[in-house]
């Protein structure tokens, strides 16, 4: 597969991650919070959560989680309101250190990005050096603890990432590569969530070994077009660019369900928590979307898209909520089960970096 | 028609009503004027009428009317040949009809001959006034308007915010009449004990234009203004001159919600020197959003702009202040259009946190309200 790709020059690539960012912020701001569990986002009944703090990972807390169910796991768990405004500041401090190593940062959020440190400003030969030094910065800076993944693509980055975390740093050599992607199991590879991973367990695919002994052909037939992005990374191929100047063209959030479903309010329950996800995003990064668009994926692999757009942007959750409610009722009755269902908004317009927004009244 | 008017009087009478007249219009005759001459015992009254289709003021001067009459002339025009006349002149104004028919206006050695449209063809608002009325001190009612008037929406997608809402409450058995304006990003309140008879008259939205139109008008005299209000039009009467105007069909939002009640982070500053301070600051603010920084720490208010292009600008101001440390973002002209409307030396500004509406007090007049949204920097 890769045979037919220009001859690359090997690259460097640094994967850094905030550890349990934005409760790591609230714990350094309110000391009578450190050491304890804590759960940032909604405490209320519909609430869920946006961030827990590593105390709170103890006891199974993890984000995108029910507030209810993360107050059942852990009754001591301390819910904090979100500070958007403090996270962001961080994040501009955060790349603010980035950019004094390289130009090519891709920020994937708030608290995540990869770098290209083939070339850096520094002139620095090691990748690893760099990544000790900017952790270093960063806790000098923000007194907050980041990890980093250090490696030859971005995949492979990112999975180095999140093996010593929080507070540490992973080098994934060349020649350790192919090695450490067929180690894998397969619901750690990015990109495969727990119902893809249900699946391939079922075709006997339980590590990335096992996806890379199937042919392309096999993959394709199976996972479509997703079975040769599959087939490159259990080889710990993956050519993508670090793109700096990657410019969001939408926000989305999909799923897929462990069994399909016909019916209207299992399907309603399903997407709650990928609206509840997009709009953390668009809270997050004061992004603004005029396009709601729903997509249904069918027992059959029929995908279907049903959107609507507004002259002004969506301005609420509850507002993005009753469109994508509206959208979903247009769908209903179905004959076929529904596998699964995707939240995207887009028509996206951006604040500028030094703009100021003036809020408003909820008059 | 045809009278004899002294200079002065003309020129007050033609000065109340001919703001209400559009410079372009499309129908014509709302550029006029209309002239109504009555003789009566005590010798003639003339008076002047404008509209727009919206309101329509009313004055009336005294006059030695020789022949009663009406004419509509160009209002504009007539005022600016009335306001360059000399002192004191004595201004004779007369209309016949005829092959050619002009109003001649004539004083000393000066005669001018203006077009006119035919009396018959004025709109005239209906002057069926049902509704509440009530005695009102002109003082009262200036600041009713000063207060709150800054804050009027001009944007028309939420018309029903593009005027003041007047009405009468009661609260913990006190009647007041009140006044409130908002434009979505800010609101400002003001209220006094309702005067006689003005509590059961319907709360109404007094478009800006007619707003700033009876606020002229206050200027001119002392004493009560007398005031009707029903469902659909309002009627000011200030002496001789009365504004009559509808009102603007829609409910005004429940802004009560929006007025903070539990803001504990008070900060006590002179109100000149943070006005001047911010003026100063925001010099080099974006145009558009105009937005100045203030953090906020016990003692200390620290104002600041940074600004990409034009640089940066500190300021600091002694403050009286003991919660934790706040960075808020203001529109600049927002704080300025509150500061000046402030009674006392100090004022109160009182917080929740950066993104939450910020209450304003004044000290020596606890009447008022001001809420203050934040902008986010």
């Amino acid at each position: 597969m890769d045979s037919d790709l220009p001859e690359m020059r090997q690259r460097k690539i640094i994967h850094i991650d905030m550890d349990a960012f934005f409760a790591s912020v609230e714990q350094r701001d309110h000391p009578e919070l450190r050491g304890k569990p804590v759960a940032v986002g909604g405490g209320s009944e519909r609430g869920v959560v946006a961030a827990a703090s590593y105390e709170a990972r103890k006891y199974g807390v993890h984000s995108a989680m029910p507030s209810v169910t993360a107050k059942r796991k852990c009754p001591d768990l301390i819910f904090v309101r979100h500070r958007f405004d403090v996270y962001k500041q961080v994040s501009r401090q955060i790349r603010d250190i980035f950019e004094d190593y390289t130009p090519l940062v891709e920020p994937l959020s708030l608290d995540e990005a990869y770098l290209d440190v083939t070339e850096n400003r520094k002139g620095m030969a090691s990748a690893t050096e760099i990544a000790e030094e900017i952790r270093a910065r960063i806790w000098e800076t923000t007194q907050l603890t980041a990890s980093a993944g250090v490696s030859y693509n971005k995949f492979l980055a990112k999975l180095a990432s999140d093996q010593n975390k929080p507070n540490g740093l992973f080098v994934i050599k060349p020649a350790m590569g192919p090695v450490f992607a067929a180690s894998l199991p397969v619901k750690k590879f990015h990109g495969i969530g727990p119902a893809t991973a249900a699946k391939m367990n079922r075709l006997g695919l339980y590590t990335g070994e096992d996806i890379r002994n199937q042919t392309l052909d096999f993959l394709e037939q199976h996972f479509g077009v997703s079975g040769r992005y599959y087939y490159g990374i259990s080889r710990g191929i993956d050519h993508r660019q670090v793109r700096p100047d990657r410019e969001r063209k939408s926000i989305g959030a999909e799923n897929t369900f462990f069994t399909d479903t016909t019916d209207f309010d299992t399907a309603w329950g399903f997407l709650d928590p990928l609206i509840d996800k997009v709009w953390r995003y668009v809270e997050a990064n004061d992004i603004k979307g005029r396009t709601v668009t729903l997509k249904v994926k069918f027992s059959d692999f029929r995908i279907i898209t049903r959107s609507r757009s507004g002259l002004v942007p969506v301005m609420s959750k509850p507002e993005l909520t009753g469109y994508v409610r509206a959208l979903l009722e247009g769908v209903f009755p179905v004959s076929k089960g529904i596998r699964l269902l995707g939240v995207t908004l887009s028509s996206l317009g951006e604040r500028a970096e030094n703009e100021t927004e003036q809020l408003s009244l909820s008059l | 028609m045809q009278f004899t008017i002294e200079r002065g009087a003309l020129l007050k009478a033609l000065g109340h009503v001919q703001n209400v007249v559009e410079r372009r219009n499309t129908i014509p005759i709302l550029s006029n004027v209309l002239l109504s001459a009555d003789r009566s015992a005590s010798g003639g009254q003339v008076s002047f009428s404008a509209t727009d289709l919206d309101m329509e003021i009313v004055d009336t001067a005294e006059a030695i009317v020789s022949v009663p009459g009406q004419i509509t002339a160009p209002a504009h025009t007539l005022y600016e040949i009335v306001r360059k006349l000399p002192d004191g002149a004595d201004v004779e104004l007369k209309f016949a009809a005829g092959d050619d028919p002009r109003l001649s206006v004539s004083a000393g050695r000066s005669r001018f001959a203006l077009p006119v449209l035919p009396a018959g063809d004025f709109p005239i608002m209906s002057s069926d006034h049902e509704g509440v009325s009530y005695q009102i001190l002109r003082d009262d009612l200036k600041r009713l308007i000063d207060k709150t008037r800054f804050a009027v929406s001009t944007e028309e997608t939420r018309y029903y915010l593009n005027g003041l809402f007047l009405h009468c409450l009661a609260e913990d058995g006190s009647n007041y009449l009140r006044a409130v304006a908002t434009d979505g990003h800010r609101l400002a309140l003001a209220e006094m004990p309702a005067p006689e008879g003005a509590m059961g008259g319907a709360g109404v939205i007094i478009p800006r234009k007619t707003i700033d139109q009876a606020r002229r008008l206050l200027d001119d005299g002392t004493g009560y203004v007398d005031m009707t209000v029903s469902p659909a039009k309002i009627r000011f009467q200030f002496g001789n001159a009365s504004l009559t105007s509808k009102i603007i069909d829609g409910s005004f939002p429940d802004y009560g919600r929006v007025i903070p009640k539990g803001n504990d982070k008070v900060m006590t500053v002179d109100a000149g020197i943070l006005s001047k301070a911010v003026d100063r600051v925001s010099t080099i603010s974006a145009e558009k959003s105009r937005s100045v920084k203030m953090t906020i720490e016990p003692g200390r208010l620290t104002l600041s702009v940074r600004n990409i292009e034009a640089g940066q600008a500190v300021e600091e101001a002694e403050i009286d202040y003991d919660n934790e440390t706040l960075d808020i973002g203001f529109n600049a002209r927002y704080i300025m259009d509150v500061m000046g409307q402030i009674g006392g030396d100090t004022v109160e500004l009182r917080f929740s946190d950066a993104s939450s509406p910020t209450l304003v007090l004044d000290p020596v007049d606890n009447g008022v309200q001001y809420v203050l949204m934040p902008l986010r920097v």
